[in-house]
């Protein structure tokens, strides 16, 4: 009685070989598809890397350049090439005793060139990439979940300009 | 008995895992062998390249924002070994564009690579971005050119250029007294000589940085931000600089002079509008310094050539004096023709008597004797301490390179005699350099407060600019004194027609006319001539100090560096947009 029953609850052999590779195939689904993954980011990491190269590499010759044409600007519009430009139009300094002054209500006179900001409170540096787009998951359990149990864990997402 | 179905897979699964056991152990094995730190050592030369990033060197601007210093694109070019097909037409093309040696260049082109451990040959560097253009068209030309049957095609492969910045004046000589060049020559060592170059290379330079640039793009990282050298806007206006040049330049033509110098600043807060000197370089061909500099040449005269500066002096003798209480505007001298100090005995300029005169008339007629005497009523120790704090024994700290100063001799000194105290009342014995004087005489100018001449108004570092206050470096008069001075100056240029003086506009000025030392004792035969003036006198804006050596039309400052002073003063006017004092003041009023 106790075979038979034994027996009646036995998948067939074919069943139990099926079932095996089956198994396996899964595993190799699951391995493959993993891999996938791990390729397609990897590869995706290498284009980045790749263009930040590039792009590093086309910053430095746009400095080179912005350099290169306010060098050339400069030269073009020096004191001696206006001089030269003044004489060509046939232009000359006012005769002072023929000016004539006139009071502008709000005319600034000439003051000195501004080419940046003035230093302000806001110097501290920020980080160009906020860190939720550059911390791994690994990171970021260690820093807010082992290393900080007690601090409350950072959820604020909002991207500051 | 039939085993079961997955002894197979046992097998086939053991098979494999003894398979990779073999990798693994080959592995290891090959991680341990005596040549695998040399391996593991060589590969890492292919990982990635450190190189040291030098920022680009920081730009000079005037206070209008033309460049003055900046930086320009120019190339390197070489030989990569490893790809020259064709050495032949890179000798002839690198001859006919650039003008290499056809012969040497030939021979570089036959190198093999790594013979001599040789790979990459530097052929020559600066080249233009003109030329480069021609050498990329006919690279492009003959990789396009279609190859015929048996036919060898030219070719400039391994013929490379790398471009890099170079430092570049794009006004040419246009202040470079001031801004002093960079040595761009040497791309790694290069630094700031003379002028603000030299004062601020530091600042100019950056900081340096190495980073590492992985081959693996899966390691690449973004490079840090390496931020340029700080920029430097200066006080100087460029117009102003350039008119003050031109007037320089047909001055000491005109006048047969030696060399010049002028110095235009603002009293009210130090700063320089112009300061022009001669000789000039062009900091673009900075190599010719020694052949435009011989020894003992100074590179800026204002800042770093001391001299006897003769009757201009006495502008400070009459001011310690006036400012002590010594004397008054209307104090009478009776000028006898000579006076004895220490021994010796002290003459007019034209060896005469000029009788009573009150102290604007010993200023107007620049009379020795009376300074002499008033030099000795204020008494050593006052007239020296006067001297002291209108700075005439330390250097003013003007922001340039190569300043210096003569050390000023006082009672007690072993070079100081008695009659020191007379002469150096009219600026004889003592030297000084212009822009010790500027300082000094600014303190006339703007109520009794002396400020500290400088040449940077301000910085751009990181991409903010930060303004530099202007600094008081002493009181060494009371605001009385400065006005009462600036007046008794005014009305003797008025009163005997100087031909200093600009029609609409009050100023006030000094001539100086100073006997030059030799080793043989004092000469007449040559002076320096000088002149120093500021206006409008109500509300100074302008302090002008001029200063021709040896001058061959006349010996005397009134016929040489007055004229010359009329001539900046009637530029200035128009340049500052200074209207004359009568249009000034009825604006002001309505």
């Amino acid at each position: 009685m106790k075979n038979h029953l034994l027996q009646a609850y036995r998948q067939a052999p074919w069943r139990v070989q099926l079932q095996w590779i089956g198994l396996f195939l899964l595993g190799l689904v699951l391995i493959s598809f993993v891999a996938g993954v791990y390729l397609n980011i990897s590869g995706r990491a290498a284009a980045a890397g790749r263009q930040i190269q590039v792009m590093e590499n086309r910053i430095g010759i746009l400095k080179r350049e912005i350099n290169d044409l306010a060098t050339q600007l400069a030269s073009i519009t020096s004191a001696e090439q206006m001089r030269s430009r003044v004489k060509d139009t046939n232009l000359h300094q006012i005769d002072p005793n023929l000016a004539l002054y006139i009071k502008v209500p709000g005319y600034q006179t000439r003051t000195s060139v501004v080419l940046a900001p003035p230093p302000n409170a806001n110097m501290i540096k920020k980080p160009i990439l906020q860190p939720q787009y550059t911390t791994s998951l690994w990171d970021w359990f260690v820093d807010n979940i082992w290393a900080a149990p007690d601090k409350p864990i950072n959820v604020d997402l909002k991207v500051s300009p | 008995m039939k085993p079961p179905f997955w002894t197979r897979y046992l097998i086939l699964s053991m098979i494999c895992a003894l398979v990779a056991l073999g990798v693994i152990i080959q592995m290891v094995r090959i991680q341990n062998i005596p040549g695998a730190k040399a391996i593991m050592a060589q590969s890492e030369l292919y990982a990635g390249v450190k190189e040291t990033i030098y920022p680009a060197r920081g730009n000079i601007y005037d206070r209008g924002g033309y460049l003055l210093a900046g930086n320009e694109t120019t190339y390197e070019v070489g030989l990569d070994l490893s790809q020259i097909v064709d050495p032949e037409t890179i000798a002839t093309v690198t001859t006919t564009i650039l003008g290499l040696d056809y012969t040497e260049t030939l021979a570089y082109a036959r190198n093999l690579p790594g013979e001599n451990s040789r790979y990459y040959i530097v052929l020559t560097d600066f080249v233009s971005s003109d030329e480069i253009e021609q050498l990329n068209i006919l690279k492009e030309e003959y990789a396009n050119r279609p190859k015929q049957k048996n036919e060898m095609r030219p070719s400039l492969a391994g013929l490379v250029w790398n471009a890099h910045t170079k430092r570049s004046y794009p006004e040419g000589d246009l202040a470079s007294n001031l801004i002093g060049f960079y040595g761009f020559l040497d791309r790694k060592e290069g630094h700031g000589f003379f002028g603000v170059e030299e004062a601020y290379n530091d600042l100019l330079t950056g900081t340096p940085q190495e980073i590492y640039m992985a081959s693996d793009p899966q390691l690449v990282e973004a490079l840090p931000e390496i931020h340029a050298g700080a920029s430097l806007v200066l006080t100087i206006d460029r117009e102003i600089q350039a008119m003050t040049e031109t007037v320089l330049e047909n001055s000491v033509k005109w006048s047969g002079a030696e060399a010049g110098t002028i110095i235009i600043s603002d009293p009210r807060d130090g700063s320089i509008l112009a300061m022009a000197t001669t000789p000039r370089l062009d900091p673009n061909e900075y190599w010719k310094h020694d052949e435009i500099f011989p020894k003992p040449t100074p590179f800026n005269r204002a800042v770093s050539k001391s001299y006897e500066p003769g009757s201009v002096f006495k502008v400070i003798t009459m001011a310690a004096a006036l400012d002590k209480g010594i004397v008054e505007p209307d104090t009478l001298f009776y000028d006898p023709g000579y006076i004895e100090v220490g021994g010796s005995y002290i003459y007019n300029w034209n060896g005469g008597a000029w009788g009573d005169q009150d102290m604007t008339g010993c200023l107007q007629h620049s009379l020795n004797v009376c300074l002499a005497w008033i030099a000795t009523e204020l008494g050593e120790k006052d007239f020296y301490r006067y001297l002291e704090d209108f700075g005439f024994n330390r250097n003013t700290g003007i922001d340039v390179a190569g300043e210096i100063h003569w050390p000023l001799r006082v009672p007690g000194d072993n070079q100081w005699f008695e009659v020191d105290l007379g002469t150096n009342a009219f600026g004889q014995g003592i030297a000084v350099t212009p822009i010790q004087m500027v300082m000094a005489i600014s303190a006339l100018a703007n109520e009794g407060k002396m400020m500290a001449p400088h040449i940077v108004k301000s910085m751009i570092i990181n991409n903010h600019q930060y303004e530099i206050n202007p600094v008081v470096v002493g009181t060494p008069i009371k605001a009385e004194t400065a006005e009462t001075i600036t007046r008794m100056l005014a009305v003797s240029l008025q009163e005997e027609s100087s031909s200093a003086l600009v029609s609409g506009y009050e100023i006030a000025g000094k001539t100086g006319t100073a006997e030059i030392p030799t080793e043989f004792g004092y000469t007449n035969e040559t002076t320096n001539t000088s002149f120093v003036g500021w206006g409008p006198t109500d509300d100074p804006q302008f302090l002008v100090y001029i200063w021709l050596e040896k001058p061959s039309i006349s010996i005397w400052g009134s016929d040489v560096a007055a004229p010359v002073f009329q001539e900046i003063v009637q530029n200035l006017v128009i340049l500052l947009d200074i209207p004359p004092d009568a249009v000034r003041q009825n604006l002001t009023t309505k």
